[in-house]
Order: structure tokens, then sequence, then C-alpha cells
């Protein structure tokens, strides 16, 4: 009995034949509570766009106006393999390591000296190259340095095709995150990247070699003014050569900036500041 | 009704005593054998009441953690510790955390469930503390005093006066044995019991004496013919459990919400489930998707909110005499239709009181009020005086000694009622009565028997040179006037003719139409020769002069209204709500007393009446045409369940005088038939099937047996039937209140669902995280939702008709629609507002933000770019992420305070009602709490919640919004009051 009237009571809730409404509401009742709901949310829309449209006017093409998650600049190597930052292969396999070839010449096709030469000027060295606006008048476009990829010397790929990854003295490229503004300096001088083992590897990790020399990233590189104002800004790189490292050991290593005024990243962010990876060469011997 | 079925079937009180020998194998001298007793102890069991089975509390507690909610968090929570199981994600701290709240979420809300149950269903333990420990029992000849718990049917004990009578016993031998039946009956005049079969119903037979009622003086003995569960009390007791509790109005309101919203919930949830799949999500993230659209979409505070609310109202109840048991029961008192009341001690003060007196041929009105700050009558005439003295020396009640301190009325006195109303009013009147005797000094006395009808003593006068005897008598006043051949008229002894008798007729019908008991007094002075100093009266033998006396005048007694009562029936009469008096009186008694507070009242006639007045017989009446109706318990044995509800429908003024034990269920049950949510009034072991039955058992602190108090909702500690509409107005006023706190609690659940769906959708980063939303579910919010709790009333709440529990219900469409669609929409767009401010001004224009949900929660891309080339870690977008997060919970926190505002009204203005007056009075109450709590919250969120602290300027962006809610609200309610029944006011007004 019950059950019954429960559902001829849904079934006529939801068309009820005698007083002709759908789901409680005649058709006229629907338009109108339809229509309220239409102009309340196109009111409310107008707001949202209106406020989003003030919000963006105030905003500046430039420069963020807050940029304090970025207080310390993240590290990034290169090549990067899809999901970890592990470099591991085998020197008698091409297959193993060609890919991490091809990835640097990708990487490092726009730093070819004649891309720069004819995108970028030659600035000079060891100092800031700072463009500020005057005033008003906005000193746009901005020009951009130069990063010849010569400068990476054995690490450019231009004489040794295979950065060293065929005879187990691969090449890593580090760059440091672009922000913004920042000036970073070591007493004066261009901060530099230096790379270590971690504790337990630290007799693997063998001999090192930097370019540029002693791993800078030369102050003229500096500061960024944004991809608007700076469309060809090149990012310093620094490459690492490792030139007799363990082979058939994972060996980790950390490389990390030498600079006074980047903060120490918090312990949270494995890539603020330094950067971990994994290194592995395999022989057969 | 069962019990009364099982009653019929016992003849144990009509049979002869030999053939209850016979039947129980058993000697009315020498009692049971103890091999025998021994044999039916262990085909009977013991004599005592045994618990009924009941859930097992593991049972009740695990039920309280399975309602629909509740299974919802619990898959919730399932799928929090399952996913990190599956997934390699570094968020694995952060779903464990978010399944532990949750799992503690369900726990803490069932342990509360389940203190509400334990507190509200240990009806039975009070039973226990009825059985009496010893009684003395005859075996084998022998006498001997064993556990009460021993007895067998058939046993011979013997009851004197203070013992608790042991089991249900029959009556064989006794002597002015007094049984106080209060406990079973509700009746406090104590009951002669003797060896008699004075009615076919046991329970009215004077033959019987009931386990657990107490025997107040004599001797008796008598055959057990029940014992344990069997006696009248057990199956009362079984009858209480038997009678489901029903679920109070609120209970079901609550569920039925709570239902609609868990389907809802699973409704979004599988939808969004579906679509995420459809888009192309993996099947462990859109499993993720939904359990964060569950949590976001269930209110987890609201059932706090609730329970909260309703605790705060009961501990004020409890400063204005009502104790609630049942919080939820507080709700349905303010939806209550009918009350059912009780009248001694709680329409009346359950003390007898001198009313009226007649004398010098008019009745002259007594003082009755509690404090006696009434008006006195003229106590000038002779009469007066000698009326006044028969009145204290034909009394043998007496005041208990060290109550010098005490007001007279409130003093303890040992003697019966009659007596008791009688000294303390001659106490009163003529003062030191304890001295007042002595000075007449007592002679002999003859006590009252219900054969004579009467009491008399004989005293020597107060002047020693007078050596005359005077002798004065008290009783039933027609027994007084035949001995009588004088009367007193202002001091004249005049003889008693025609005329005199028929105004003492007059009268005495006059005072028994009020419903008053009424006692007649003379006296007469004995003749000093016919009996000389030191005759020797004998009070068997009667040798004295008992006829031809001089007659002084009537005294009646009532136990009077309480003064506050007729005020309180007024009250409700103007709420909307029936009073119904159900009583153990006299037809007249009552009556009287209903008329007397209101219940009936001035000019509504009673069938009765109206044949009397037309001078038609009772049948040629139109029924339609009384408002009252008395209605004796015999009569309404006789009637019809449709009878009965005919005789409620068709008489709003009803009094049920004489109901014997379970016809007040009977009652109460033709009530709600008629759909009415009924309030019961009890105090005897007998109401509690009643009590438990009414959708609001109200027990009575003071007279209320501990069955009594524990089949209760609420009990009134000072007894007072005034107490109940306090009770009434504040469940009417958190009722409305409670329907503002849902609105509340409500609205947010929006802002933090929609987050999600545009996460799903659109793919921006996500906004808003699930432990913020536990977080303001059941942190943040849920102090201001328990401030509108305080919210006073928007209007006299007192003048509404109760609600119709089927249509008024407490979370209707038209208040989800709005606080769903409409206010909670603004909060959303406040949200994302301040969402994508801050995501702008950090670098992260809006447009990028659509889209950019894989590479921003990727944890491998360590230098994807924001709007302006700049490149971010992943820990750096997390940070960002989580800056969102607080964010988006500081816009819905803004709008929250503007919400509250709006919610303190649902149809006034703010302003008309008082923006902070209760503030005042409730320094935690809402918009500064919040503000507060904000600023607390905050600091335990940087740490704890995953949120960071924000800049302060995007405190101010939702701002705005909130303006907008206070004004749209305004705008709402003015419409509202302005065009009363439009279109507007149909559509939001909740």
């Amino acid at each position: 009995m019950a059950k019954d009237g429960e559902k001829s009571g849904w079934k006529e809730y939801i068309w009820n034949p005698r007083t002709r409404e759908f789901l409680g509401r005649t058709a006229s009742s629907w338009g109108l509570i339809l229509l309220f709901y239409l102009v309340f949310y196109i009111f409310l829309a107008g707001l949202f766009t209106l406020t989003m449209y003030v919000m963006l006017q105030t905003l500046d093409d430039h420069k963020p106006t807050w940029q304090d998650r970025l207080s310390t600049p993240g590290m990034v190597i290169r090549p990067k393999t899809d999901e970890t930052y592990e470099i591991v292969y085998n020197v008698e396999n091409t297959e193993s390591w060609d890919m991490y070839a091809q990835a640097l010449d990708k990487f490092l096709a726009p730093y070819n000296n004649s891309v720069q030469a004819e995108k970028n000027n030659e600035c000079v060295p060891d100092q800031y190259f700072l463009q500020e606006d005057s005033g008003d008048v906005k000193n746009n476009p901005k020009r951009s340095c130069q990063f010849n990829r010569t400068i990476l010397d054995l690490c450019s790929g231009i004489n040794d095709r295979y950065y060293g990854y065929q005879d187990g003295k691969p090449c890593i490229i580090i760059k440091l995150n672009r922000v913004i503004g920042m000036l970073p300096s070591k007493d004066g001088q261009a901060p530099f990247v230096t790379c270590g083992a971690k504790k337990e590897d630290s007799d693997k990790i063998g001999e090192l070699l930097y370019f540029p020399p002693n791993g800078t990233f030369n102050l003229m590189y500096y500061p960024y003014y944004g991809k608007k104002a700076q469309v060809n800004y090149s990012q310093p790189l620094v490459a690492v050569k490792f030139l007799n490292i363990t082979a058939n050991q994972d060996v980790n290593i950390e490389c990390r900036i030498n600079a006074n005024n980047i903060p120490i990243g918090s312990d949270r962010d494995k890539f603020s500041g330094r950067v971990s990876f994994k290194l592995r060469i395999n022989t057969i011997n | 009704m069962n019990l009364a079925i099982c009653l019929l079937l016992q003849d144990d009180h009509e049979i002869t005593i030999e053939e209850l020998e016979t039947r129980y194998n058993t000697s009315v001298t020498k009692g049971l054998t103890s091999t025998f007793a021994s044999q039916v102890l262990e085909r009977d069991g013991p004599n005592e009441l045994k618990p009924p089975k009941g859930t097992p509390e593991y049972v009740k507690f695990a039920r309280q953690l399975a309602g629909g909610l509740q299974c919802l968090m619990w898959v919730a929570a399932v799928i929090c510790f399952i996913l990190p199981v599956f997934m390699v994600t570094s968020a694995f701290s952060l779903q464990l955390y978010l399944a532990i709240t949750l799992i503690s979420v369900v726990v803490v809300t069932g342990c509360f469930g389940y203190y509400q149950e334990f507190k509200s269903t240990n009806i039975i333990a009070s039973f226990k503390n009825l059985v009496p420990q010893q009684a003395i029992v005859i075996r084998d000849g022998q006498k001997n005093q064993i556990n009460a718990h021993q007895l067998v049917v058939g046993d011979l004990v013997e009851i004197k006066g203070g013992d608790r009578v042991p089991a249900d016993i029959r009556i064989i031998s006794g002597q002015a044995c007094k049984v106080d039946n209060s406990s079973l009956t509700g009746e406090s005049e104590p009951q002669s019991k003797t060896p008699e079969c004075t009615h076919e119903n046991p329970l009215e037979t004077k033959n019987i004496a009931f386990f657990s009622t107490t025997c107040l003086e004599g001797v008796a003995t008598g055959v057990i013919i029940n014992t344990g569960d069997r006696t009248i009390i057990g199956r009362i007791a079984s009858l209480a459990s038997g009678v489901g509790n029903e679920k109070t109005p609120i209970a079901i309101e609550i569920e039925h919400f709570v239902d609609i919203i868990a389907g809802l919930a699973i409704f979004f949830g599988f939808t969004f489930f579906v679509v995420a799949m459809f888009i192309g999500y993996a099947f462990l993230e859109a499993m993720i998707f939904f359990m964060a659209i569950v949590v976001a979409y269930v209110p987890e505070g609201l059932l706090a909110t609730v329970t909260v609310c309703l605790s705060l109202t009961a501990k004020r109840l409890a400063r204005k005499n009502c104790v609630v048991k049942n919080l939820e029961a507080v709700e349905t008192l303010g939806s209550t239709s009918v009350i059912c009341s009780d009248k001694t001690g709680t329409l009346t003060q359950n003390r007898m009181t001198v009313a009226h007196l007649w004398f010098d041929n008019h009745v002259h009105a007594a003082d009755t009020t509690e404090d006696q700050s009434g008006q006195s009558f003229d106590q000038s005439s002779e009469t007066w005086r000698s009326l006044a003295r028969v009145a204290s020396l034909c009394n043998r009640a007496t005041f208990r000694p060290d109550q010098e301190g005490v007001p007279i009325p409130k003093r303890l006195v040992v003697g019966d009622a009659s007596e008791t109303a009688l000294l303390k009013f001659t106490e009163l009147t003529v003062g030191n009565i304890m001295d007042y005797r002595n000075r007449f000094k007592k002679v002999v006395e003859v006590p009252f028997n219900s054969t004579n009808k009467f009491q008399l003593s004989i005293h020597e006068l107060e002047d020693p040179l007078d050596l005359r005897y005077l002798l004065v008598m008290k009783g039933a006043p027609e027994r007084i006037l035949e001995r009588c051949s004088t009367i007193l008229i202002k001091g004249q002894e005049l003889p008693l003719d025609e005329q005199w008798s028929e105004a003492f007729q007059t009268a005495y019908m006059d005072l028994g139409g009020l419903g008053e008991r009424v006692l007649g007094f003379c006296h007469i002075y004995l003749n000093e020769k016919e009996f000389p100093r030191g005759y020797a009266f004998d009070p068997d033998e009667m040798n004295f002069t008992t006829s031809g006396l001089c007659f002084a005048g009537l005294i009646s007694m009532i136990d009077p209204p309480r003064a506050t009562v007729p005020d309180a029936v007024m009250k409700c009469r103007t709420a909307g709500i029936r009073v119904v008096m159900v009583t153990g009186d006299h037809p007249i008694t009552a009556r009287a007393i209903a008329a007397n507070v209101g219940i009936i009242s001035e000019g509504s006639e009673t069938v009765e009446d109206i044949a009397q007045r037309k001078r038609i017989p009772v049948e040629q009446v139109n029924k339609r045409d009384a408002r009252a109706c008395v209605i004796s318990g015999g009569q309404l044995k006789d009637m019809s369940s449709e009878e009965l509800d005919d005789a409620l429908r068709n008489h709003p003024e009803m009094v049920f005088a004489r109901t014997s034990p379970q016809q007040k269920l009977i009652i109460v049950e033709s009530c709600q038939r008629l759909g009415s949510i009924v309030a019961v009034t009890g105090d005897g072991v007998n109401d509690s099937p009643a009590l438990k039955k009414a959708d609001i058992g109200v027990a009575m602190g003071i007279a209320g047996s501990d069955a009594a108090k524990n089949a209760a909702d609420m009990i009134l500690l000072d007894d007072n039937f005034a107490s109940i509409v306090t009770g009434v107005e504040q469940g009417r006023l958190i009722f409305d209140n409670l329907k503002k706190s849902i609105a509340y609690t409500l609205t947010k659940n929006i802002p933090e669902l929609t987050p999600y769906l545009i996460y799903i959708t659109v793919s921006v980063p996500l906004p808003l995280g699930c432990i913020t939303i536990l977080f303001i579910e059941l942190a943040t919010d849920i102090f201001p939702s328990v401030s509108l709790a305080y919210e006073k009333a928007e209007s006299d709440i007192m003048h509404l008709k109760p609600r119709n529990p089927r249509q008024h219900r407490l979370v209707n469409e038209a208040l989800a629609v709005y606080s769903y669609f409409q206010i909670g929409a603004i909060q959303s767009f406040a949200g994302f507002t301040d969402y994508f401010t801050a995501m702008a001004q950090e670098g992260w224009y809006p447009l990028l933000c659509v889209g950019l949900r894989s590479q921003w929660e990727n944890v491998h891309l360590q230098d994807v770019q924001d709007s302006y080339g700049q490149e971010w870690t992943f820990s750096q977008r997390l940070y960002q992420e989580y800056t969102c997060y607080t964010v988006f919970f500081v816009s819905i926190e803004i709008c929250q305070i503007s919400d509250v505002l709006i919610r303190k009204t649902r149809r006034l203005s703010v302003f008309q009602q008082g923006f902070f007056r209760s503030v005042k009075t409730h320094p935690k109450h809402a918009s500064l709490g919040i503000m507060y709590l904000n600023s607390q919250s905050y600091s335990i969120t940087i740490y704890r919640v995953n949120s960071v602290s924000v800049s302060f300027q995007w405190w101010f962006v939702p701002v705005p919004y909130g303006i907008l809610i206070f004004v749209y609200d305004e705008i709402r309610k003015l419409g509202v009051r302005r065009y009363p029944g439009s279109w507007w006011d149909q559509e939001l007004y909740y």
C-alpha cells in the first residue's frame, strides 16, 4: 500500500498531468525561476569579469606583483630523463646514451654561436647588464647578452658530438631557473656552481671539469627582465664533465649554487639553489 | 490493550480463600512448605523484574557509526588509505592525514550520539530499585524474614506500615491497612486494603495490594498471587519497553535531510567521476576526485552544530527548571500541539487547602495561595469562633517538631490530607493550635471510620470553673446534619428547621459542585450533671450524647491550582496548543480545577450542561455545540478508538477524569492518530508507557517516580505546568534558530565544492584542499553557526500556531536553494576572484592557469614557466597552491562573516533586529567570533593545514562580495516583508 502510494507520489512529482507540473513546477513557474537565475548569474559573472578586469589592469606587464615564492631560484640539469633525475647508461651500448646526446643537442641548439650573434649583443663581462627604464619611458625591448655554445668547450658538443658519454666521461649541463630581477653574486664576483658526491659516494666521483671555468654564471647575464621585455634572453649555463667517475656503481651527486644573496632553500625543496641526481655508467669490464 | 486482557483473565481476587488455597497449594495459616516453595521458585524464577533484552551495547555503538553520512566518510577515508598504496606520490602523508581526520570526525560524532542514546534508554534500570530487600513470610507455619526475590506464588506474607509490598498480594486479613498506590496509579490518596472483593477489576478491588506500592499504616496478611515480571508493575514495565521510542520530529528531519545530502554527494561525486574518466583522467585520479567531492559536499560540522545548539538550549531550559534528557526533545517541545497534563501537583499545588467555609448562612472564601498573599474572610463572627474551635480540637494531625522557622503552609504534618489542611488552616487563623489543644484537655476520642463517617472527641473546657465537657464532631456533612437539632447563626443557637436545612443543602451542593471535599462540624456542651468530671467515657460503647448537637458550619477543601498555571494555560491557547487534563480524580473536582485554570474556558459547556440548560435529554444535544467535554475512565473504557478520536476532534476542551493506569496511553495514542505532537506529563510508574509513547514525555522532578523520570524526555524540577510553556517557547525559538544555523552551515558547501568542479573540468591548479575544507567545517565555522542559536525571536513566536511537522520542515527547498545557488554562488565567485588574483599577482595569469594542471602537478618538472617567463620548481608551485588554499579559505570566511550577519534574521532587516544587541549579551558571538577565530586558525593553519600566511591585500579582495551578500539579502528581506505572498516571497523566503 504505502509503497504504491510512494511510487505514484514520485511519478506525480516528476510529471503531474493534472496540474501540468514537472518536478513540482509548472512551465511558467520554471520559466520564471530560470529567468531569475539567468539574470542572477549573468550579474554575478559580470561582476566577476569586472573584478578580474580591474585586477588585471593593476598588474605590471614586466614584473609580477609578488616574487616571495621565488627567493631561492630552482636549479635544473640537462639531459633530463622523463621521470627521474637519473642518468644511467652503458658505454658499450650506443642506444643507451645516444638519447642523452640528442637531448643535449636539442637543448643547446639555441646557443649556437650563429644564433646568438644574430639575436643578442656582446656585453661587458663581469658586470650586471642593467637596462633600467628612465621614468615612464620604457626601455623596451631589452637586449640580451650572447651565451655562445663554445663557452662550454668540451661540453659544447661541437668537437665531441657525444658529450663524452661514449667514453664514460659524460657532461651534465646545469641551469639556474629564471627569476625576474634577480642579481646573484658571490662576494661581488660571479656566482658559481660546485658539484660533489654525497657522503658515501665521495671517493667514487673522481675529477670534475667545469665550463665555463670555475662553473660561473657570468654577471652580465643578470638581471632578467621577463619574457615580454627580453624576448631573446639566453639563460647562462654551466657544464660539468666527470672525468673518471667510478663505473658500474651508483654515484649520487649534488650541485649547488654558491652566491651570497641567494638564501639557502628550504629542506623540503630539493631543487632550490641546488640539484641532486644519480649517475651510473655501466661498462662490461 | 494486552494488559487489560491479562487482568481480566485473572480472578484471584474474586475466588474464595479456599479456592485460592487449592489453586496455589497453600494454607492461609501455615503458608507453603519450604520444599514446595523452592520447587515453585525453580519453576517461576526469582521475584524480581528482569531487564528486557536490549540491543547489545556494541551494536548500538556500531549503529552510530553507520549512518548515511558516516558511511560516506568511511568510504572516503578508505579511499584515502588505499590510494597511496597504488600511487607513487609525494602527497602520501596528506592523504593519510585526511583519512585520519575523516575517521576521527566519524568516531567523535558517533561517540556523542551513543552517549545520548545511552542516557535515554536506561529506563528499566530504575525498576531494580523498587524491589524491596526483605519480606516477612510464613512457611511451614513459621515466620521468617527472607529476601524478597525468593518469594514465590502462594507464599503467605505479612506487611505492615512502612513496608513496600513485595509482590502482588491477595489480602487475607488486614487491620486498618492503607496502601499508597501513587507509584502505580498516580493517585496520591491512600487506598485502604481489606479482605473483601469490592470490584471485578483487579486494579480497583480492595483485596489486592500491588508490588512496589507502599503500605502506609496498619498490618495485613496475604497470599502472593503474582511475582516478578508477572506482577502488574512488571507488566507495565514490559509494556513500557514494548512501546517503541518514537523518533522525535527533529530526528526525522535531520535524518531526512542527511539522506538527501548523502544522496546528492554521491550523485555529484559519481557524476564528476564519470566526467573525469571521460575527460581522460586515470581511474585512481577520478577516485580522488570522487572522494574530494564527497568531503567538500558533506557538511561535516552540521551534526556537531545541531547538537551544540540543542544542548545550549537545554542548558538555558535547565536554568528555568526544565531538565532535558533527550536533546532533540527540545525542538519537539516547540512543535507540540497537545499537552496532556496531570492535575495533581502539575496544575495544582498538591496539598489540600481549605478553600471555603460556610457559616452564618454565607459562603466565605479562604486564602488558597501558596504564599498566603490572598484576601482573608471576616473572622469577627461568634459562629466562626465556635467553628474554629471544633476544627482545631477535632483533629488528630500534629506538626512534626522543630519547625518553628518554616512557613506554616510548608510545615510537615503527621496526619491525613484533610486533617493536615484543617490543622494548617487553624494554625494560620487561630494560631498556636498545639497550645490551644492543651488548654482543652482531650478526654476521649472516636476516630473516623467508614461506617460512622464521623470523628468526635470530648474535651474539658479551658475555664477551670466550668466543669462541663465539650463534645466536638466532624464528618460527612449529611451525617453530621442528621445528628444536629440546632444551628449556630451569628453566635445564636437557632432550631434547625426546614429553612436552615435547605440552606445547608444548597451550600453543600454548591461547594461540592466546585469539586471540593466538604466536611461538616458540630459541637455540644455535655450536661454537667449527666456527665460529671471523671465520667468514664467509652469510645466503643459511645455512652454519651451523640445527637441533638449544634451545627457550626461547613469547611470545604481542595487542592488549589498553582498561581502561575492559569497564565500558562492562556499562553498555550494563544500559541495554538491544546491542554488536555488527564487525572485520576473525581470528574467534578477535575472539572472544577479545569475551569479554574482555564482548560475549560468561561462560557464553555459540556453536553450535560447544555442538556440541563435546555432541559432536554443528553442524547438530543448536538455534540458539536459543546466545546468542553469531561470523560471519565468508566466511559472511556466503553469507547472505541474511533469514538475517542471523534470526541477529541469535536471538543476542543477535554478533561479526562478517573482514568485508570493505561488509559493515559490510549488517550495519547488517540491524539497522535489525529496528527498532533503530544506532550505528556506524568509522575507515577504507571505513566511510563504514556511518557514513552508521547512525542515528548515530561516527568515531575519532585513527585515523579524514577521510572517516570527515566521514561521521560524532560523533567520539570518544580513540577510546574508553567515550566512546560517556557519549554515550548524555547523549542520554537530553537527551531527558528536551527534553521538559520543550518542555512549558514550549508552555504559554504558550494564554495567548497566549486573549486573541485573547476579543477576537474578546466584543469586549473587546485584552489582549495580537502584538509582546509575540513578545517572550515569543523573549526572556524562551528562557533558562528552555534552563535545563531542565541538569536532572539523575530516575532512573537507564542502567537503562532504550532508548526505542522509535515509541512514546515527544518530544511525546505527554499532554504537549500537560496543557500546553495545564491549565497553559495556569490561566495564561490568571491573565492575564485581571490584565487585568480593571488595567482596573477604571483605571476600566473588566469588564462595560463586554465589547462595548467598536468604541468603544475608534475613532481618532476622543476622549471615550469609562468606568465612572466620565470621558472618554478615543484615545491615552489606547491607552496603557491597552498597560498591559493589559504586565499580561498580567507574568501569563504570573509563571506561567511557576511553570511552570519544576514542569517540573524529571515524576514526582518538586520537593522530592525539590532546588529549588536546579541553581541553584547554573548561576547563570543558570531561576527567578532569569526574574526577572532580567523586570526587564531590562521596561525594554526600555517603549520598544520598546508596553508600559508598570505599578504594582507588578499583579505580585501572578497570584501565586495561580502558586501554584496549583505545588500542582496537585505533586498530579499525587504521584498519578503513588502510583498507577502508574492512570487518573491514564495521563492526566496525560507
